[in-house]
């Protein structure tokens, strides 16, 4: 335990607390949805990347400036997250879970070769900003990009708060995830809802997307898979319908990512994450946040 | 000719997965991890029969076995929770065993080379087929033999009362543990089963295309087989066997003229199939032989699965 290995430990938990609140959007992004149907959609991380690529798109089609890009991506996978909601979840029985839930994974194989076709498989840059800058707290350094990322990502959840809990949408969703039944005999017609939730958490996943595109420098096919299951590993440490369950969960799985990568390295870095959502699925199954133990 | 023994053993070892997968959702849990337990029983019986010369009968019973322990030990922790938390649980684990793969290097000497998983670049040489000298189509035969028997096995189990307890936990649990049935050790016991199977499945898979690596046993994998039960109904053995024939027969090999476009085709024709008949093709109630060819009977059986719904 000399000097130099703190702060490196330092260093990896910090980059990792920074660049886990992408891991919370996607959580978030799956527990919304949750918290309104009751239903799991698997297509969701790869929604996020369709919408990235469609800003790298626009960043290759006519030279946008990075701002733009994060926009186009974050509707983009708004857009896609409408598409979704229609393809796998308007028009499945509501009491067959298995076949909305095979559906999206349908949806998640086909929006993966889209992208590989329409992209080649190459990875393509993605822009960044402040990416020379540094902050030094004593030996601990923090990368501009990443503090970007993280001021974002908490902008982001700031917004959805203030949706959902001062505004009038906020409300009809909050009472369609409390009681289906009860919020349409008040009027809220539940598929709107659902509808609008999809389009919501699409932009979350879009925003989180870029930002993992722009934290790494490149996009690639590959981050769909990692954003999927670490999200929504995220969701279940942090209890599965829980927003803030999400959020220290998405920390948790950053901050435990980059510290396994710098101590077993980067194959085995994984292993140890899904190790970490065992633990949790034997200790504590409802999550830190979860209101019932193991719900459906 | 061996084009088409090659094309009936690829769909021989996936019927076996997606058979894997039917046991698990019968009692209304969806597994994916099933195709974690498929890599576990190719490595194990790949290591046995290449490293260590053992005969691949025993070498396959005994991948079935380790992949049903692990199963069992995985069904514990992974069952408490329930649904949907499931999925996200077998989908962690399943990757989990990928990546143990991955990082997996151990290799013996034997005659003179070296044998074994080696990290990333997959266990090459699991040649006891022609070492052997067993021809394509004896092992056309032995996969097919193996298939009948697991497909009997369940059919038959199906019928009788270990059938209707996986089904009775699967259409409404409250239900079933207030007639005193134990949760706990029937999830375990489809897990483990279907632990079994994906291991033999697993297996032959391992020594018919003699190189295995971490790269195939991906979520894809795992997606495929919980496509084909959910896809060909679960109200029948033979509705997962329908659905492999035609994925890996028509969809796959038939199309091969479209290249890569039928990988896009496969997602698409999920989703659409799902909005179409969410039950799948033979639904949940499999159509009886006699009802096909119109006979007595119908009429109480319709009146049967109305109550039933």
């Amino acid at each position: 335990m000399d000097y130099f290995f703190i702060i490196d430990f330092l260093q990896s938990l910090v980059d990792g607390l920074l660049f886990g609140t992408t891991y919370a959007l996607i959580g978030i992004g799956f527990t919304l949805i949750f918290g309104v149907m009751r239903k799991l959609n698997l297509a969701y991380g790869a929604a996020a990347l369709a919408g990235t690529y469609i800003g790298v798109a626009a960043s290759l089609a006519f030279d946008a400036p990075p701002p733009l890009v994060f926009l186009l991506s974050a509707l983009g996978s708004g857009v896609i997250g409408i598409l979704v909601y229609y393809c796998c979840f308007r028009f499945t029985p509501t009491h067959y879970p298995m076949a909305s839930l095979l559906a999206s994974v349908g949806m998640l194989l086909f929006i993966d070769e889209v992208v590989i076709h329409a992209s080649h498989g190459m990875p393509f840059p993605y822009p960044s900003v402040f990416r020379d800058a540094t902050i030094e707290l004593g030996d601990v350094w923090i990368r501009g990009d990443l503090l970007f990322v993280f001021g974002i990502c908490v902008v982001a959840m700031a917004v959805l708060f203030w949706l959902l809990y001062r505004t009038p949408l906020g409300l009809a969703t909050r009472a369609v995830s409390q009681q289906p039944r009860a919020a349409a005999l008040c009027g809220i017609d539940p598929t709107r809802v659902n509808l609008l939730t999809f389009g919501i958490a699409g932009i979350l996943g879009g925003i989180a997307g870029a930002m993992t595109a722009a934290a790494v420098g490149v996009i690639s096919p590959i981050i769909a898979m990692g954003l999927t299951v670490k999200g929504l590993i995220a969701v279940v440490i942090g209890g599965l319908g829980s927003i803030p369950g999400a959020i220290i969960g998405g920390l948790l799985v950053g901050a435990a990512e980059n510290v396994f990568l710098l101590l077993r390295g980067v194959t085995e870095r994984d292993i140890y994450v899904m190790l970490l959502l065992f633990l949790f699925l034997t200790l504590r199954p409802g999550g830190l946040f979860g209101s019932s133990a193991g719900r459906d | 000719m061996d084009f088409y023994f090659g094309l009936a053993q690829i769909i021989g070892v996936h019927t076996l997965l997606g058979l894997s997968a039917y046991v698990v959702l019968l009692t209304g849990q969806v597994s994916m991890a099933q195709a974690g337990f498929y890599a576990i029983g190719a490595y194990t019986p790949g290591a046995m029969t290449a490293m260590f010369g053992l005969h691949i009968l025993p070498a396959i019973v005994i991948a079935g076995l380790v992949s049903a322990g692990i199963a069992c030990i995985v069904g514990f922790p992974a069952l408490r929770v329930k649904g949907l938390m499931l999925v996200v649980a077998t989908l962690a684990f399943g990757e989990m065993v990928r990546l143990f793969f991955f990082n997996l290097t151990w290799q013996v000497e034997r005659n003179g080379e070296l044998v074994g998983p080696n990290g990333a670049e997959g266990f090459r040489a699991i040649r006891y087929f022609p070492q052997n000298g067993w021809e394509v189509w004896h092992v056309t035969v032995f996969i097919w033999i193996v298939v009948a028997v697991v497909m009997a096995a369940l059919w038959w189990m199906d019928r009788s009362r270990a059938g209707a307890v996986l089904r009775a936990v699967g259409h409404d649990e409250i239900a079933a543990q207030s007639i005193g049935l134990n949760l706990t050790a029937v999830k375990v016991g489809a897990m483990t089963a279907g632990g079994f199977i994906a291991g033999l499945g697993g297996g032959i898979y391992a020594h018919t295309v003699t190189h295995i690596e971490h790269g195939v046993f991906g979520v894809l994998l795992a997606t495929f087989a919980i496509a084909y039960p959910i896809l060909g109904g679960l109200g029948t053995v033979f509705g997962t066997l329908i659905a492999v024939l035609f994925i890996q027969g028509f969809l796959i090999e038939g199309l091969r003229f479209m290249g890569d476009w039928r990988s896009l085709l496969f997602g698409a024709l999920i989703v659409l199939a799902m909005n179409l008949r969410p039950t799948g093709l033979l639904g949940e109630h499999a159509p009886r032989m006699k009802h096909l060819l119109g006979l007595r009977g119908r009429k109480t059986e319709t009146l049967e699965s109305k109550e039933a719904n």
